[in-house]
């Protein structure tokens, strides 16, 4: 027989992990030049300047969190990235503008102003009345998508989910472009949420405006996620999501519903991306098959940031996306047509420096 | 009798659903165009089709609802009064939704509502269309009895065939014909004869010398762009077909390629001007080496990061080309012009003809390529990656060694694609690396076959080559793609010609 | 005799379990060894850090004297350790002779390049890799089949081919885990001569998993029991057999006093019939 070959010299696995190491320190050393030349040595943008990017940062962090907070969910439970839930946002932002559509049609005149609509007459009940049909319309889409594209092929190889999930997306996004046209919409907010009104506060010596629609978002997405974080952990289906997700057949055998947990789980994801969905029509007031798309990325980048199956972890994620989104490009000094690019080198950055994520993730040993 | 109502009512509200969003979406149209198609009738431009050719689409719906709805039941028994009854409740309820939606819509039409304000692709004319030219009244009763009746027709034809024949369903009938031909005994013992297969393939080169020939500027721009996808598909297929590893961006590489073969080649912005071919290989060589950066990092990592991270470096890439921070380098959103054209000894051959010949080697050469790894000891290793990268790497195989110069190679075929694309079109800009081009790649060697050589040609040939043919479909393509992902992955994931082993042990003996 | 493979105080732990703790098993070459134990002994968790798929937190393991704990399991599986899987785990798409070619992988050098240029060492490679699956798809039986789907064979038939493609890689330690476990009687004789005639013609050194007793007494030169991570007993199947600690790990701790009341009665009875 022959004789034993020597131990194999160390490859490039061994390499591997300085070499991620040793990138993260190269990237935080670009960051922190780029970060001093913009803040100082050129000085471009005033605080009130900062004060603004760091607002309308946390509002758009926090839609990305809602629909992080869905990727994660899916993850956690089924080990697959639900690539069709950007399309589930852009289906309740749609839901949004359609509600708001139909309410400018129904006249409700009052004898100050004759030709008042229902949309302006009752901003109150119209934005809730919104939320219903955009959360109704996405949780919806989210629980057929599973029912129809994904528990078929519950068994089946990785690589089939994720194509059906390409296929989903592609199939959902084309679907809406077909029916309600490429132009992108403009949402008409009811008069009480104009996107140009709100508190005006004064930051040395300049005007910051705080936009009712962005404060309402934010405080939107702060309730909408502690709910979440109170239904995962202290309710009974919460408890049964979490045990689905570290293990299926025990919690089968405990009694679990293992469908029905999952299809909540969708439901639940899908309702949360409706609302951000909403929140996005309100207050950038632009809808398009495409607007799914980009935030779809990005929500995931967050998700993975935060460390996917984690849901806090998604939350905080989101959230910094959100705020490094909107100061990074000045903070670096980098053009504001490469902000996209902020979003997806992070996401590059993340997974090779540091793949489980800030808060880690949470992997099942793979057993043989 | 009630589980048979039960099945007519899901299919036909499944099926009415599909109606009235094709209605929604303008498909119906389309679809009557084609019809009309296929009787050597076609439908100019802003013109509606014939009314007979929408009936005969409706029919060819209705039909279909009412085979799926009498399908064989697996908890009753399988008689002609069951399939009626399931047929003609799917075609009911089908019809009842269709009507609905036509009823409504033709009020709209009386009112004088234009819907195309909020759903642009109806048309009052589709709305008419719809209705058979009738008042919203009749119409809707008139496509109600005929979605009713068709899939009456359907279920009792399929009822009946199924008796006489035990002639399962149309579709699995159609998917298995195409490989049943391939695969047939005599296919295969065909092919072995030395002799055959030397006859063929001076049959075959004769055809690719002479069409580019005959066939005009116009086919051959087409064909050359099928040849391209086929090249891109066979480069995806090592990487995702036979590795296992799924890859999103795989128009990165295909971006590299074409950009560092143009910025060697074209006047501006470098006037480097080198030479064709040396661009060519550099260019090839430079998508290699991208890949090889990508997958060191990530490719220890588990599979569904590669299929990201090569998302977002595709997007970075087409991001910054388009910007105007590497403009300079790059030649921004305006692209590159005046991109060489091959020359051979010094004589430019640019005209189609000859890049169609220039092409079709570049083809059969990856062609060799794929084929030769596929079988070798490199490319079994790839696949027991797949089924089982565990047990692979406990066999003695180097995952990661292996899965990394698979991505390479990968990255080098597309660097080659793109290379040729850019010298072809002679222009090359950030709009011709978009995602939608990863999504042709996958889509084709999903449904053409993964892993599988012939079925990338198959898929590249149904993929750029059916729309040209079917244009009318041509807004609708990305949806038929969705939802022929979502389908193929549940009923035939390996695609419409599956891969298949090769016979070693009986083979064996011939060559010993 | 060198020894082929041993574990010295070897400790696998999972965050508050201690799957193995401190074990140390010398094995000479060419012998069959059995570990044997009940249920979640950790028996398999042995094997996964020999293997190479665990690095354990504690001990060394040598193989012909070269340190191996913590290398990576293709490294380990070049250096010429094999095994085979519990619940069988073949290369299910590819065929049978295609699951053997892949056993041998480390034996051969054709690389890409030479696959591409289909250069003389991939030809010759390629042709005595098939010949020699052949004749291996002959020594465990499966002649005529190479060329089925792996996942297509009865279950016999796939145990085999398992061991086969181990076989491919010419191993001189293999790791059966579990080899006759499904099997009829008859299906298990085979079986345990099977594995014999591995020690005696091709000298490999066997480390066996089982749970059928009578299989390990029947073939096993050397018997290691453990017993929730620690090894309890080691020796010939004689002395096993009848040591106390072993039958209590797997008859419960009473049945030592148990089996002495059963006994006594027994003498009670008969004392009294006579």
């Amino acid at each position: 027989m022959d004789k034993p070959t020597s131990t194999p010299a160390p490859g490039k696995l061994r390499l591997g992990r300085y070499l991620r190491s040793f990138a993260g320190i190269l990237a935080g050393l670009f960051l922190l030049w780029r970060l001093y030349t913009a803040l100082i040595v050129d000085q471009q943008f005033g605080a009130d300047t900062w004060v603004r990017f760091a607002l309308s940062g946390l509002i758009l962090g926090g839609m990305y969190a809602l629909i992080a907070i869905g990727y994660t969910l899916v993850y956690g439970i089924m080990f697959m990235i639900n690539f069709a839930h950007g399309e589930v946002m852009m289906l309740g932002a749609f839901g949004c503008f359609f509600t708001f559509e139909a309410l400018r049609f129904i006249p409700a005149p009052t004898l100050a102003i004759p030709d008042l609509n229902f949309l302006d007459a009752h901003p109150i009940l119209s934005v809730i009345l919104a939320f219903a049909v955009g959360i109704s319309v996405s949780a919806t889409a989210g629980y057929f998508l599973e029912k129809i594209a994904y528990r078929p092929l519950r068994k089946a190889p990785r690589l089939i989910l994720l194509i059906t999930a390409i296929g989903a997306s592609i199939f959902l996004q084309n679907l809406a472009m077909l029916l309600f046209g490429p132009q992108r919409k403009n949402v008409v907010n009811p008069e009480l949420l104009d996107r140009g009104a709100g508190w005006t506060v004064i930051v040395s010596g300049n005007p910051v405006l705080i936009s009712y629609t962005g404060i309402f978002s934010l405080v939107l997405s702060a309730v909408l996620m502690i709910g979440l974080y109170v239904l995962v952990q202290r309710t009974k289906l919460g408890r049964a999501m979490r045990a689905v997700a570290l293990d299926k057949n025990t919690a089968s055998l405990m009694g679990v519903d293992v469908d029905n947990v999952i299809s909540k789980t969708f439901i639940i994801s899908g309702a949360l991306a409706g609302a951000a969905g909403v929140m996005w029509a309100i207050h950038m007031g632009l809808v398009n098959h495409y607007t799914g798309f980009l935030p779809g990325i990005k929500a995931f980048t967050a998700a993975v940031m935060g460390g996917i199956g984690n849901i806090p972890g998604a939350m905080l994620g989101g959230m910094l996306l959100g705020v490094i989104e909107a100061v990074g490009p000045a903070a670096l000094g980098i053009d504001f047509q490469l902000k996209d690019v902020i979003a997806f080198s992070i996401l590059v950055l993340v997974l090779i420096v540091r793949p489980s994520g800030i808060l880690g993730e949470k992997l099942s040993e793979e057993k043989l | 009798m009630k589980a048979a109502v039960d099945k007519g009512l899901r299919t036909g509200v499944i099926f009415g659903i599909v109606i009235v969003v094709m209605f929604l979406i303008g498909f119906t149209v389309t679809g009557a165009e084609l019809v009309g198609k296929l009787f050597g009738v076609s439908t100019p431009s802003n013109t509606m089709p014939s009314l007979s050719f929408f009936a005969l689409f409706m029919i060819l719906m209705g039909t279909w609802t009412g085979t799926i709805a009498a399908q064989h039941p697996l908890v009753e028994a399988d008689t002609w009064k069951r399939a009626l009854t399931a047929g003609i409740s799917a075609g009911a309820f089908s019809g009842l939704l269709a009507a609905v939606i036509g009823f409504l819509f033709g009020g709209l039409n009386s009112s004088k509502i234009d819907p195309r304000t909020y759903l642009p692709s109806i048309s009052p004319e589709s709305i008419k269309m719809f209705l058979f030219g009738q008042t919203s009244l009749v119409g809707s009763l008139m496509i109600f009895a005929l979605l009713t009746f068709s899939a009456l027709a359907g279920a009792s034809l399929s009822y009946f065939l199924r008796s006489n024949n035990g002639l399962k369903s149309g579709t699995s009938a159609a998917t298995n014909s195409i490989s049943a031909v391939m695969r047939s005994e005599r296919m295969t013992s065909l092919l072995q004869n030395k002799y055959a297969r030397y006859v063929m393939m001076l049959v075959f080169a004769a055809i690719l010398l002479i069409l580019p020939r005959t066939w005009g500027s116009y086919w051959n721009y087409v064909f050359g762009t099928v040849g391209i996808y086929i090249i891109l598909g066979l480069g995806l297929n090592i990487i995702t077909g036979w590795a296992g590893q799924l890859v999103i961006g795989y128009v990165a590489f295909f971006a590299v390629g074409a950009y560092t073969f143009s910025l060697l080649t074209a006047p501006e912005p470098h006037h480097l001007m080198l030479n064709f071919w040396v661009a060519l290989g550099l260019g090839v060589l430079a998508a290699g080496i991208s890949g090889l950066l990508i997958g060191l990092p990530i490719l220890n990592l588990r599979g569904d990061y590669l299929a990201i991270v090569t998302l977002g470096f595709a997007e970075i890439i087409r991001i910054m080309l388009k910007s105007d921070l590497m403009t300079a380098y790059t030649a921004g959103p305006r692209g590159i012009r005046d991109i060489a054209g091959p020359t051979l000894f010094g004589k430019s051959f640019i005209s189609d003809v000859d890049f169609m010949y220039l092409i079709i080697i570049a083809v059969l050469v990856v062609t060799f390529l794929a084929n030769r790894l596929q079988n070798s000891r490199t490319g079994k290793a790839w696949y027991a990656i797949n089924l089982d990268e565990t047990v692979a790497r406990a066999t003695g195989i180097n995952a990661f060694a292996s899965k990394l110069l698979a991505l390479s190679l990968s990255a080098a075929v597309a660097g080659l694609a793109g290379a040729l694309f850019a010298s072809r079109n002679q222009f090359t800009g950030p709009d011709d690396h978009a995602l939608m081009v990863s999504i042709n790649v996958i889509c084709l060697v999903i449904v053409g076959g993964i892993g599988n050589i012939p079925g990338i040609f198959l898929g590249a040939f149904a993929l750029k080559g059916l729309p040209e043919i079917l244009r009318e479909t041509e807004s609708y393509r990305l949806l038929i793609f969705g939802v022929l992902l979502i389908v193929m992955m549940r009923l035939r994931p390996e695609g419409f010609l599956p891969a298949k082993r090769p016979k070693l042990e009986k083979n064996s003996g011939k060559e010993a | 005799m060198s020894t082929c493979i041993e574990t010295k105080q070897v400790s696998k732990i999972f965050g508050g379990l201690t799957a193995v703790n401190t074990v140390d098993v010398v094995v000479t070459e060419n012998i069959i060894a059995s570990i044997i134990g009940p249920n979640g002994a950790g028996k398999t968790t042995l094997f996964n850090c020999i293997s190479g798929y665990y690095t354990p937190e504690h001990g060394q393991i040598e193989f012909y004297g070269m340190p191996i704990q913590g290398q990576p399991t293709y490294a380990v599986a070049t250096m010429g350790i094999a095994r085979t899987y519990q619940n069988i785990r073949l290369f299910g798409d590819m065929t049978a002779i295609e699951n053997i070619m892949v056993g041998q992988y480390p034996r051969f050098k054709a690389g890409w390049v030479d696959a591409v240029l289909s250069t003389r060492r991939e030809r010759d490679e390629e042709k005595q890799s098939i010949e020699e699956s052949v004749r291996l798809l002959k020594f465990v039986g499966l002649a005529g089949l190479g060329d089925s789907l792996a996942r297509n064979l009865p279950y016999g038939a796939q145990r085999r081919l398992e061991i086969a493609r181990a076989l491919a890689n010419k191993p001189r330690l293999l790791l059966l885990d579990e080899p006759t476990a499904g099997m009829n009687p008859q299906e298990t004789g085979k079986m345990t001569h099977f594995i014999r005639s591995l020690r005696d013609e091709l000298g490999i050194t066997i480390l066996l998993i089982e749970h059928d007793m009578r299989v390990v007494m029947d073939i096993s030169d050397q018997i290691t029991v453990l017993d929730y991570g620690t090894k309890i007993a080691e020796g010939k199947p004689k002395e096993i057999q009848s040591n106390q600690r072993v039958i209590e790990a797997y008859l419960g701790p009473d049945v030592t006093s148990l089996t002495k009341k059963y006994q006594l009665r027994k003498k009670q009875r008969y004392d009294a019939k006579s």
